[in-house]
Parts: structure tokens; sequence; C-alpha cells
């Protein structure tokens, strides 16, 4: 945990922060919204106090209850790994920002975001799908998709094609979709 | 088999009124064009030919690909200008399956994405989940850990210096160098029980303890392992067609390497000394002693020179562990059934090709609520499309080559 980058991120974020920044072995954490994204990112990189060159990660979550856009940011500055969330999107409409403005490794990593989460990264010039075919149709990360497999301890196991994106009539939604508060 | 004509973007026109009923296709000819109309504007400018250009469809066969890649090259005569890959033909929806599986079960999974190097495809994960359930590591288990990944590192390096040689055309290396992997493969075996998917690191620990077996291949290999391997990177170091062709081929320099989000050997040839080892500390890294190679000039020679040093101070490394190997535990004592409290965790480590990472968020029950594995082979991949353009069809394979990349690690 380094305390000095909690003061710096605090001083030069203070009012853009929607939760205090948590800190916990080696990873600080901030949580900002979706807009203010390609603002920040670019401060991280660009300060010379912060020098967060290397994006080392970028993955899209859905909580249950909306999406979120992580970043995982590595700098010489400091010994901890940044964790950049952009958090509340919507999970009818999840729009965020591209970040391959500055970064473009970035894009590849956010099309699998939009393949497997479906959200739409506004300035990404190659938002198609990567993994999956191109007329497919579902996001199988979301938490409302369901594996048909045996593995898969879901409720909504073995009733269901695994391309059906719909809840399946016997499902018991409050035991599939776990909702995550962190 | 009848594909849709292509629509409004195609290049050239059909041969019939009629779709179905196509002339090239009568002849065996596959249309790398989708049967669709482009979505963004990167695929409508790829897939419109400017004068003289013609498409080549390689893959999801073709042996320089490392595995089932499609690549579009748009060619203008044997000259690449620009391309587009085409992946997923190996996508297991790895991710998926780990949130559907409980904490000891996730390993299993993780083992497969990548062949060549599964124990670093293991250990972030596993070091991800004790972050979450603040688990510490017996200092045995720690530097058994660094031994066994070391030497999966000498046999990664030995398979990408056999690989690299025959994308060239060069024959030879690769026998030596499957020699040098199967020799490490067997010590493996006898350690972990498997040769190719080791599925050896445990939450809290490893899998088993050295075992006589693999104590006795280890020492009488490390005898000789270094002049095995001095010998066999003679063939190629003082290998004049290699060392020329190699020589300012794909050339990386530092800004475009940091804003394409390159790790590991590729990033330090090109002169930045980024290693995890030393650039985030983590296992018992801070004990042992070694260097970390760099080279300035950024192509496919420096590339392939900075990992033949690796594997030299990954003998370092295997030493000193046999040295300072402490006496203890190998697991920590751990319940059958994890439930971490609800919270987030980041762990990477360095592999053979860059930063192997895992992201988990636990939200109390026995299953991973999220986990997020990024490979180094799927960032390295898309800077091709940087790299490749300006090359001819045959070097430009040889620009993958140098960035090793592994498919199962691409596709997850």
């Amino acid at each position: 945990m380094d305390a000095a980058l909690k003061r710096r991120l605090e001083a030069r974020f203070g009012e853009r922060l929607t939760a205090p920044i948590a800190q916990r072995h080696d990873e600080t954490e901030i949580r900002i919204g979706p807009g203010d994204v390609p603002d920040v990112v670019r401060t991280l990189h660009d300060d010379a106090e912060l020098g967060f060159i290397l994006l080392a990660d970028l993955a899209g979550v859905d909580t249950g209850t909306h999406m979120q856009v992580v970043y995982h940011l590595w700098s010489e500055t400091t010994p901890d790994w940044l964790r950049v969330v952009a958090d509340g999107l919507s999970r009818d409409d999840p729009r965020c920002p591209s970040v391959t403005f500055l970064w473009q490794g970035a894009e590849w990593m956010e099309r699998e975001a939009y393949d497997m989460f479906g959200i739409t990264f506004e300035g990404n010039r190659d938002l198609r799908r990567i993994y999956m075919p191109p007329d497919y149709q579902a996001f199988p990360l979301r938490k409302d998709f369901f594996l048909p497999d045996d593995a898969a301890r879901s409720a909504g196991a073995g009733v269901r094609h695994i391309e059906q994106t719909h809840t399946p009539r016997n499902a018991r939604p409050d035991r599939v979709l776990r909702k995550v508060g962190a | 088999m009848t594909a849709a004509p292509p629509h409004g973007h195609a290049h050239r026109d059909a041969p019939s009124d009629d779709p179905r009923v196509r002339l090239d296709e009568a002849a065996g000819v596959f249309e790398p064009v989708p049967p669709y109309p482009p979505r963004t504007e990167r695929e409508s400018e790829f897939y419109t030919l400017g004068d003289g250009e013609m498409f080549i469809n390689m893959g999801p066969q073709h042996p320089s690909t490392h595995g089932v890649l499609r690549i579009v090259l748009k060619l203008d005569g044997e000259q690449v200008v620009d391309l587009d890959p085409v992946l997923g033909y190996l996508h297991r929806g790895v991710e998926k399956l780990c949130e559907n599986a409980d904490y000891h079960h996730t390993i299993a999974y993780l083992d497969p994405l990548e062949y060549i190097s599964s124990l670093f495809c293991e250990w972030p994960g596993v070091m991800a989940f004790e972050k979450l359930l603040d688990v510490e590591v017996p200092r045995r288990a720690e530097y058994i850990r660094v031994l066994s990944t070391e030497l999966n590192r000498i046999l990664s390096h030995s398979m990408f210096i056999g690989w690299m040689a025959l994308d060239l055309g060069g024959l030879t290396p690769i026998l030596y160098g499957l020699i040098e992997r199967d020799e490490i493969a067997e010590m493996l075996a006898s350690l972990t029980g498997q040769r190719l998917l080791f599925n050896y690191l445990r939450i809290g620990g490893v899998n088993g303890d050295l075992n006589h077996d693999f104590m006795s291949r280890l020492g009488d290999w490390m005898s000789r392992a270094t002049t095995q391997i001095e010998a066999n990177l003679t063939l190629l170091n003082e290998n004049e067609i290699f060392v020329r062709r190699m020589r300012g081929l794909g050339r990386l320099d530092k800004e475009t390497a940091f804003r394409m989000a390159v790790t590991g050997p590729n990033i330090r040839a090109s002169g930045v000394a980024l290693d995890f080892r030393r650039g985030h500390p983590y296992s018992v890294f801070p004990e042992l002693d070694f260097d970390i190679p760099t080279r300035e000039e950024g192509d496919c020679l420096a590339r392939y020179l900075v990992r033949v040093d690796e594997i030299k101070q990954s003998l370092r490394i295997i030493d000193q562990c046999l040295h300072q190997m402490p006496d203890g535990p190998i697991m920590a004592k751990l319940p059958r059934l994890l439930r971490p409290r609800p919270g987030r965790a980041y762990a990477a480590v360095e592999g053979p090709r860059g930063q192997y990472a895992a992201y988990v968020i636990s939200d109390g029950t026995d299953q991973p609520f999220r986990m997020r594995i990024h490979d180094p082979s799927f960032v390295h991949l898309q800077s091709v499309g940087v790299l490749m353009p300006g090359h001819l069809i045959a070097d430009a394979m040889a620009v993958m080559a140098s960035l090793d990349p592994i498919m199962g690690g691409v596709d997850k």
C-alpha cells in the first residue's frame, strides 16, 4: 500500500472520484464515472509524478446491476498496481470512451470487452466481435448468460441452448444472477 | 458450401448473375472478403482494394501461424500493405468456465491456456486467490515455484528459438530445441506428473515436494545445460543468413512498444528494462540475484538475442534456488472449501512472453464472481498490425515469429 500515491491521486482527482480510494496489498483502486475516463487516464499517463505509462490490463465487469470497465496501470513511481474502475455503466446500453487515443494496444482488449459484455467503446475505430462469430447475438460473459453444461452449477443449467439469451422459465434469478457490491 | 457474394465493398464483379454460382469457388478459390457489409470504419477501409492490390488468406492451418490463426493479408506484389488477423478458432471461454468452477477447480482451466508455459498461466490466478484469502505461502513453496517456472521459461525459449529458425526456413534448430524441451518436460513430469499441462501450483503452495527422480534429472541436466545450450545457439548465432535476415527487420521503438502495451522480452529488446520480477517484485525474486538483459535495436534479431540471454539468467536463478532452498512445508493450511471475503485482487507474473495476469472479483461464495485472464500473446499479436506492413510476406512471418505468440493464449 502506497500512502503517497493515495495523497497524490486525491490531490489530482479529488472531486472526480465517485468513491473513497481503496488500498489493499499492492493495489490502489480509484473509481470514476465513465465520462471522466479520457481526462483521468491522460493525466495519469502524462503527469511526471504519476507516470502510469503501461496499460497492464483492460477488463469488462458485469456486477449484476451495472457494468464496469476496469483498467490496471503500471508505473515506475509506485510499488502498487493502480486500478481505475469506470463505474456505473447501464446494463441496457453500456457506453464508455475508448482509451485507444493513448494506448493503441487497448484496441483488441476493448474489442474483447465488447464481444463478451456488449460495452460500446466510443472512439475505437474497429469495434467488432473478436472471438465469437460475426453473426453471434449474445454477450457470453454477462451474468444473465447461462452455461448449459454440467460443470455449471447455475439454476438454469441443462435447460437451455447455449446461445439463448433470455432467462429460462424455471430459472431462479435470485440464485443465478449473483450481484456483487464490490 | 456457398458463400454469399460480397456486398457494396466488393473489389471485383461476380462472374455470374446468379449469386450462388461463382466460378472462382468452383475452382476452389477461397474468398477472404467477409460475406456481409463492413461494420466499422476500419473494416471497410481494409476490405477496399487500392490499385494493384490483392488479398491473400493465410491460415487458419498455415504452419507459421503457430496455431489456428487466420490472417487476411492485403498485398501489393509481394509486399504486405495491411493485414487483418481473424481470431477465435481456439476460443474456449475459459473466463466463463472459471466463473462457474470453484477456486481449486479453476487452476485446471487456467493450465491449458498455453501449452508451452502452463505454469505461468496458473501462477497469476493462484496468486490472485491467495491475495483474496490473505494466505501467506510457505517459503519453500515459493522457491519451488520459482525453480519450476524458470525451468518452464527455458523450455519455452528453447522452443521459440527452434520455431524462429523454422519460420525462416532452417529445419535443424527445432530438432535441438525439442531435445532441450524434452529433457525439461521429462524433468517437470517427474515433479508434477504431467509433461505438458502441469497443473502443479495450488492455492497456498504447490502440489508435491521435490523428489529424488526430479533432483537427479535436474542435476544431470544442469551439469551440461550451459555447454549444450551454447552449442545449440552457435547454429544460429554464427549463421550469417539467419543474422543478416533478422537484423533491422520489424523494428519496434520504445514509444510504439508502450503504445501497443507490449511487455516481456519484446519490450526489453526495444531498450526498456521492464521486468515485473524487478519492476513489481513478487514471490522470492527480491532475494535472488539476476540481470535483466536488454537490447537497444528493437528488431527481430534483438528479440531473439534477449531470449537467448534470458536462458542464461534463468540458469543462474535455478542454481541459486537449489542453494537457498529452505526446509519446511509446501502448503499453507487452508480449508477444503474456500470462501474469500468479497473483494478484488490483481496479480501479474513475468512469463517467457510478457505479463501474465489475473484479475479476480470475489462475492463471498466458493466460485469467483469474475475471473479476467490477461495473456501477453493476445496483446503482442495485435502489434503485428504495426510491424508487418512494408515487409515481404516471408519476412512478415519472421516478424510474427519473433513476437512469439501462442494461439492458445490469444484465443482463451
